[in-house]
């Protein structure tokens, strides 16, 4: 897989890029800031883009802003902002526009070689990947009593890894259940939830991220 | 006093003198026998006098006073002239100083009531004045004129006459008397120019004097233009009718004079009442209205002092004290202390006495207010201080959240990465791989705190997203419910939006809490619905009273619940 890296860090972005190369990625190009990864981008279509969430001059948004910006320039080119930020709301702003082919992974997963490939094979497949840290703070947000209390312990666990922007199969790998399986669970959970079924899985994940926030 | 008073007696013995004296020959004098005009006389005369001398004593530094005893003595010696006069000094001093009176007049008007010209022109036009009634008129013809050579048999002798030239003496009065019309002429335009040029109040005070100095003036260019013809002043009908209109003129200024110390006496009893009411009920602020409606300046403005030399109104508001072109400022002292300065129009206050007297009337007022104001000034700098120092403890935190956030979580990750990378060159089975492995989840969990210490100091979402995102998020990670009903959508400042989430953060850490924020009418009102009062309150309000706002706690309807709720001015 050719990445590029994105990070004003030097610390960070050799790292990395040197544990990429070791688990089997092409590091096409580093960059240090948005204006340089946007030139790097438009030069290499690398197959991902792993982009810092604050990047030089402002150290505000510039990942995020960055990351819609290849999205909508080069719809191939898949995007992993990597945040210090355990907040909801940057990964919501990210996906509103284009919940394809996007992820939002807290840094700390960068030592996780395993869960670090595993986001850029799927953000690769087409799909969208939220830290599991995050959707666990939306599943275990202390909440007045609804639908949600209706699930049963395995549903709440497939609708983690939907929300996590898992597809069936992979929730059937990752469970070691049957498509067939895991097909029924969802069926139930959007039944449960009200939720209009998908055949799209990212629009799937917006639709059950939506549904939690909505939730009080 | 003494002097005053000697000043006065002997200005009555002039006229009477004066009378007495040109009873002997009243044909060539203009008041003639008539007795009316004879009263006429006196009474000008003994009127500027007086006034001149009371106004000495009123208004020592200013030397109209003196100038108006001098044109009331004049107007007497204007008589002494006369072939009867009998003593020649007397007759002498006559001939030199008999046409003096115009340019006295005048000068005393002009320089009412402070005692300074206005300008070089009136000055110079004085000058001129001066120069052709004393040295031509007077003395220029007294050295040329013998009164026997003359035809004046029963003259008394003239002391400055050397020499006896009748032409010369014609021509010397011709030349002075076209300078004196011309002089008077330009000194009565000088006077109605000062009338129109001057400020409503100011014309007020002068008009009753400039009227009659510039009647006076008139009537003498009338009686100078009337006598060129002829070559000598004389007295003839018209001329009389001239002097019986100077006569008037004299008694009406010295009276306007003394019709100013009436209105100033008005004005005090208007403040003595102004005074009255304002111990009855002091109005806030008042007081500066209270004494421009009374001394007629409507921009009137009172400055009370403040330890680092500026000065606010009453309202505890700076204001500019510096004056420009026609404003004065007078300062209100209360025991050598200066409590108060006022600006006011320069010349509003005619007679400065009446200045010390609004002021020391006023004096009470003035210290309670002053006592107010900068009670008021110092509760403001109180207020600016805290919020200030709210503002500066908000942007250090929020560079301490950052540095956390930037600076060593990034330093812990990269280290992390450096741990990873160490562990794939190592033997993945040995001791070493364990104790590296075992580092790493030290890291992460030292990154998990971090990140949770960091957001505690300060919420990086808040000054990204605002208010509303902040809660949520807060509400994420919260161990009790927060539910939020709704929050502004727009952009409040920082300062404002940091208070509102902390007493949102503060409240849900004592149970669950449902919060409603809305603005309106230019206030941002948080209700929280929730079962205790936070345990950090006094901070809280501290905090929100450093933004001009209140947070009160209340039993709340249910159960044992409170409602806190939060009012800060939002702009």
């Amino acid at each position: 897989m050719r990445v590029v890296v994105a990070d004003d860090s030097m610390l960070l972005r050799e790292g990395l890029a040197r544990l990429l190369a070791e688990a089997g990625c092409e590091v096409v190009g580093k960059a240090t800031n948005a204006v340089q990864l946007l030139d790097l981008v438009a030069q290499t279509l690398p197959d991902v883009a792993i982009v810092d969430i604050k990047m030089p001059p402002t150290h505000t948004d510039e990942g995020i802003a960055a990351a819609r910006q290849i999205r909508r320039s080069h719809p191939g080119v898949g995007v992993l902002v990597l945040s210090q930020y355990l907040e909801t709301e940057y990964a919501m702003r990210l996906f509103t526009e284009a919940p394809d082919r996007v992820g939002y992974l807290l840094k700390e997963r960068l030592a996780d070689i395993a869960v670090l490939m595993d986001a850029l094979r799927r953000i690769d497949e087409g799909e969208c990947v939220i830290d599991p840290t995050i959707v666990s703070r939306l599943v275990h947000r202390v909440k007045e009593p609804g639908p949600l209390d209706d699930l049963s312990a395995r549903e709440r666990e497939v609708l983690g890894l939907m929300a996590e922007g898992r597809s069936n199969r992979a929730i059937s790998e990752r469970l070691v259940v049957s498509p067939k399986t895991v097909e029924a669970h969802v069926r139930q959970i959007l039944l449960k939830l009200g939720l209009e079924e998908s055949p799209d899985d990212h629009r799937r994940v917006l639709a059950v991220l939506a549904h939690f926030r909505s939730l009080r | 006093m003494m002097t005053g008073l000697a000043v006065l007696v002997c200005g009555f013995a002039t006229g009477v003198g004066t009378v007495v004296l040109v009873q002997n020959n009243p044909g060539d004098w203009v008041a003639g026998d008539s007795a009316g005009a004879v009263l006429a006389f006196l009474l000008a005369g003994w009127i500027a006098v007086t006034v001149g001398v009371v106004m000495s004593r009123r208004r020592p530094e200013s030397n109209f006073g003196p100038l108006l005893v001098a044109a009331g003595f004049t107007w007497f010696i204007a008589a002494w002239n006369n072939p009867g006069a009998g003593s020649s000094v007397v007759f002498t001093i006559g001939l030199v100083f008999y046409a003096v009176g115009l340019p006295l007049v005048a000068h005393a008007a002009l320089s009412y009531p402070g005692g300074r010209l206005g300008n070089r022109l009136e000055l110079g036009a004085l000058v001129v004045t001066y120069g052709g009634a004393v040295v031509l008129l007077g003395v220029g013809q007294a050295l040329v004129f013998d009164p026997t050579e003359q035809g004046c048999g029963f003259c008394p002798d003239n002391l400055l006459s050397v020499a006896s030239a009748p032409e010369v003496v014609a021509s010397v009065n011709r030349a002075g008397m076209w300078i004196v019309l011309s002089g008077a002429v330009v000194l009565a335009l000088l006077a109605g120019w000062r009338l129109i040029s001057s400020t409503p109040a100011a014309r007020r005070g002068k008009a009753p004097v400039l009227l009659p100095a510039i009647a006076f003036l008139g009537a003498g260019a009338a009686s100078y233009g009337h006598s060129l013809s002829r070559g000598t002043l004389a007295n003839d009908a018209f001329d009389r009718l001239m002097w019986q209109v100077q006569a008037a003129a004299l008694a009406l200024l010295a009276l306007g004079v003394a019709f100013g110390w009436v209105r100033a006496r008005r004005a005090r009893s208007a403040v003595a009442e102004l005074v009255v009411d304002l111990s009855e009920s002091p109005p806030q602020g008042g007081l500066r209205d209270s004494l421009a409606g009374t001394l007629g300046d409507p921009g009137l403005v009172v400055g009370y002092p403040i330890g680092d030399g500026g000065h606010v109104d009453a309202r505890g508001d700076p204001v500019e004290l510096a004056t420009s072109a026609g404003q004065a400022t007078t300062a209100v002292l209360h025991a050598d202390e200066t409590i108060a300065l006022l600006r006011h129009r320069a010349d509003l206050l005619g007679d400065p006495r009446l200045v010390q007297e609004v002021v020391s009337a006023a004096g009470l007022a003035f210290q309670n207010e002053r006592l107010q104001a900068v009670a008021r000034a110092q509760l403001d700098e109180v207020r600016t201080s805290r919020t200030r120092l709210v503002a500066v403890s908000d942007g250090e935190r929020r560079r301490l959240e950052r540095d956390l956030h930037d600076g060593a979580q990034q330093s812990l990750i990269g280290l992390m990465l450096a741990l990873r990378l160490m562990r794939s060159r190592i033997d993945p089975d040995g001791d070493l791989a364990t104790a590296v492995a075992e580092a790493e989840t030290e890291m992460r969990r030292a990154v998990d705190e971090l990140r949770e210490l960091a957001s505690g100091i300060h919420p990086c979402v808040l000054s990204d997203l605002g208010l509303s995102a902040a809660i949520e998020s807060l509400a994420e990670g919260a161990t009790s419910r927060i539910s939020l009903v709704r929050a502004p959508d727009v952009r409040l400042s920082p300062a404002l939006e940091t208070a509102a989430y902390l007493v949102v953060a503060e409240a849900a850490k004592v149970g669950t809490v449902t919060v409603n924020a809305v603005r309106t009418g230019g206030m941002l009102v948080v209700d929280i619905d929730g079962i205790g009062a936070p345990a950090r309150l006094v901070d809280l309000q501290d905090r929100v009273g450093a933004l001009d706002g209140t947070l009160t706690v209340e039993p709340a309807p249910g159960a044992g619940g409170v409602r806190i709720r939060a009012e800060i001015p939002c702009a």
